[in-house]
């Protein structure tokens, strides 16, 4: 039987087609995936067929029925339940509170708490999906904030589960539990929609996989019968090299130094307990480690945003310790973050400015206390030109563009500043096979210039791939140094989770 | 100081805190749901306004109450209707409706009774002494003696906010809300109709504010005066913020805002007030508002979708 069907669906953004007369149908019991790079219209899709969009055209069958879906609760009463990509969690409620709210136990117009979290722990028990009832949700970590959401729709008797991009938060770890989750509800008769644009998941758990790009359906394929090297010439419409080719440059000058570093996070424990390396120009040094080994504050010493409490850090020679952000950038740093909305870019503002942001005080971009904005467009436009930062306008805001474009204008501002090193936090992270095939070129690039760049990253192919030496760091510490021809994944999982770590090698 | 003065000053302070309270709970009420409503200062002025004239050609202050109640879901309705489903920026309709209340009851004060500055004064009005609640076993006990002789409009302050908490934090309208105000698109995607849930408690709570205009000129005063509210309303905008959004929290910031006033008058029956520069006393109130909200207000938190509006189908 045919759980759900979707016929010539379209639907019109002002300027945009989101959507293409898409139609495909999902058997019941099947996990069916949704691929496509970011912007491609999947969660457009989603959002249509949960009732939260309305579509601009064509039909939806449920259990070979046709139905409207206007608004969220005729999909709930349809048995659909949506597990969104940014949580919908409310993170000052209980655990219990987020997954009841909209249908509350109740005695008349009353909240009946008790209930709500006995029927909750029921719940909890009865899918074997443990979650502490009473907990406040904020204070989780993701993949229970996840769970919270799948017990959210199951709670309503969801028989059709959409996970938009559920992968895209979780570590590795947690994945696994989340496909084993997924597993278990496809053999209780669920069917499931996978959206997702990470292609090696794909192929672990779907029974089928629909391609999307540019909104429209470039196909759809049994798993069997494909790899992906095919979903991922389909996802981008030409062949794509996932291997990263060797570049060879010869190795310059020492650009950043750093000895016996020590710093803290922002609750004041010391993350990062002595590390001491170097980066010189004209290789790409990675740093492999599972997420929350003393990453993130690294890069906060090394960007300027904390001081480190001990130890030395050197930018071309130059003590650079205690001093700011726009000093370690005039001296010639770069940065390329992963934290797109928050760091690397304004959203609201345009691409135009944020194209120039950085280097905007002082000529050509301003002229005392006046920008000049045309100035302004015109790199802009150069810069859009150079990057295929699509859609092009320099007039949309940096909100408006999709992930990957993001990243791009992202790289098109830091590596237009005048730099020889460079940091690379994540460069990748959440980008589809497209844009983070470009971004490794683009990492290249900057070696063959010679300029010194240090990939932080959790993805053990794109360490291996890119780096030249790679260092290995475990609660704060460098735990070992490497090169990709004399190591394999397998190898440096271990080392990153401490296994058999030789104290000698420990800085 | 004796206890018959102690108490009069116990009864006067919270005289003052009432229209401040249901200022507080009128914002507590709107702003759990999302919706920031600055304005609630001229629907404060509305109410006292509506609240006198109900009063004084019915000779009955309930119906004035009334009147309050319903000018104040009416502005109250003009603001849901300007930020929720046009999706306007909610300060600018909140001091629009300020700037409204007070050319329009300046001008309605002189129209309707041919006066300016303050109107006729009402003989039956909840301060009067047939509109007290009298609780004469309490008049002997210390401190609660107090109580034993307050306006009605007081105790109804204290039964608004006990039903507030009840509402917000034990019903699922309350919970809903809540869910609205911290985040809208995660009620959307449960089936709750924000845009309903908002319009309900932007109204419920400028009915409120219209109450505590009402509480001001037909209660604390038995007339309407022309600088009503007098800033009340944002006195009440701070004692919502330093209350942490919660209705008690609100209650107690209320009463330490009434404590200000009082001080204020205590000042001024002692004798010091002439060595001071004249209207030196009359900005303590302020400047305690001020002090509070620069001492606290970091550390208290908004409801995290507050002051947003909602559009479902944002990209």
């Amino acid at each position: 039987m045919k759980a759900l069907e979707v016929r010539s669906i379209s639907k019109m953004f002002p300027g945009n087609l989101a959507n293409d007369n898409i139609s495909f149908s999902v058997e019941k019991g099947e996990i069916f995936a949704i691929v496509g790079e970011n912007g491609a219209g999947k969660s457009t899709l989603m959002n249509i067929i949960y009732g939260i969009y309305t579509p601009s055209g064509g039909d939806l069958l449920v259990n070979e029925k046709e139905v409207k879906i206007r608004s969220v609760e005729d999909a709930i009463k349809l048995r659909m339940g949506m597990v969104h990509q940014e949580f919908m969690l409310i993170p000052r409620f209980t655990v219990t509170q987020n997954i009841v709210i909209g249908d509350e136990p109740h005695k008349g117009i009353f909240f009946d708490y008790g209930r709500a979290v006995r029927e909750v722990r029921e719940l909890s028990e009865r899918v074997s999906l443990t979650v502490d009832a009473t907990a406040v949700a904020g204070d989780l970590p993701v993949g229970v904030q996840q769970r919270i959401e799948i017990l959210k729709v199951l709670r309503r008797g969801a028989q059709i589960l959409i996970f938009d991009e559920p992968t895209a938060v979780l570590t590795p770890e947690e994945t696994v539990d989340l496909f084993v989750t997924m597993r278990k509800l496809q053999a209780e008769g669920k069917t499931i929609l996978f959206i997702s644009h990470k292609l090696k998941e794909v192929m672990e758990i779907a029974d089928r996989i629909a391609v999307l790009r540019r909104g429209k359906l470039q196909g759809i394929v049994n798993k069997k019968d494909t790899n992906e090297e095919e979903l991922a010439r389909m996802m981008v419409g030409r062949n794509v090299v996932l291997e990263i080719p060797k570049v060879d440059v010869e190795v310059g000058a020492v650009a950043f130094a750093c000895h016996d570093l020590h710093v803290r996070n922002k609750r004041g424990y010391e993350t990062v307990k002595g590390m001491s390396f170097d980066v010189r120009g004209g290789e790409i040094v990675g740093i492999a480690g599972v997420q929350g080994n003393g990453q993130d504050e690294l890069v906060n010493a090394m960007i300027g945003f904390s001081h480190p409490v001990s130890g030395s850090m050197e930018l071309n020679g130059k003590n650079m310790r205690l001093v700011t952000t726009a000093q370690l950038r005039k001296e010639g740093m770069s940065y390329i973050t992963e934290d797109r909305a928050r760091r690397g870019l304004v959203m609201p503002y345009t691409v135009r400015e944020n194209a120039v942001m950085g280097q905007h005080l002082g000529r050509p971009f301003s002229k005392g206390i006046r920008m000049d904005y045309d100035k302004l467009a015109e790199f802009a436009e150069g810069k859009v030109r150079e990057y295929d930062i699509r859609p092009g306008d320099v007039y949309d805001t940096a909100g408006s563009l999709s992930g990957g474009n993001q990243q791009k204008l992202i790289l098109a501002r830091e590596l237009s500043l005048p730099h020889n090193f460079l940091i690379a936090s994540q460069p990748t992270r959440g980008l589809d096979v497209g844009a983070t095939e470009f971004v490794y070129h683009k990492l290249l690039e900057e070696k063959k210039a010679g300029k010194a760049i240090l990939l932080i990253s959790l993805e053990l192919s794109e360490i291996l791939g890119l780096s030249d030496r790679i260092l290995v760091i475990f609660e704060g510490h460098i735990v070992g140094e490497t090169t990709p021809d004399k190591t394999t994944e397998e190898a440096l999982g271990l080392l990153m989770l401490g296994v058999g770590i030789d104290k000698k090698v420990q800085s | 100081m004796n206890i018959t003065q102690i108490n009069l000053t116990i009864a006067q302070m919270l005289d003052y805190t009432t229209p401040i309270l249901f200022a507080a709970l009128c914002g507590v009420l709107s702003e759990s749901s999302g919706v920031v409503n600055i304005g609630l200062d001229g629907i404060m002025r509305f109410g006292a306004f509506f609240g006198l004239l109900g009063a004084f050609f019915s000779h009955s202050p309930w119906i004035g109450l009334l009147l309050g109640i319903a000018i104040g879901c009416l502005v109250g309705a003009l603001h849901a209707f300007i930020t929720i489903k046009w999706n306007g920026d909610q300060t600018v309709s909140g001091t629009a409706i300020n700037v409204i209340a007070t050319g329009l009851m300046t001008y309605l004060l002189e129209y309707v009774f041919s006066t300016t500055g303050y109107s006729p004064q009402l003989q039956n009005y909840f301060g009067a002494q047939a509109y007290r609640v009298h609780l004469p076993f309490l008049a002997k006990v210390p401190l609660l003696g107090a109580f034993s002789d307050l306006s009605v409009m007081i105790w109804f302050g204290f039964i608004c906010t006990v039903l507030m908490h009840v509402l917000l934090y034990h019903t699922v309208l309350g919970l809903r809300i809540r869910t609205c105000g911290e985040n809208p698109k995660a009620a959307t995607t449960l089936g709750i109709n924000v845009f309903r849930v908002r319009w309900f408690a932007v109204i419920a709570g400028a009915a409120l504010a219209g109450i505590g205009g009402a509480a001001l000129s037909i209660s604390s005063f038995s007339g309407f005066s022309d600088s009503m509210p007098n800033g009340v309303g944002f006195i009440g905008l701070a004692a919502m913020i330093f209350g942490k959004w919660t209705p008690f929290g609100a209650l107690g910031a209320a009463l330490l805002f009434g404590t200000g006033q009082i001080v204020q008058s205590l000042i001024a029956v002692t004798g010091i007030a002439p060595k001071l520069a004249p209207g030196l006393t009359l900005i303590l109130p302020y400047v305690l508002t001020l002090a509070v909200l620069a001492g606290f207000v970091s550390r208290s938190i908004a409801p995290a979708a507050d002051g947003m509006p909602y559009y479902k189908e944002q990209r």
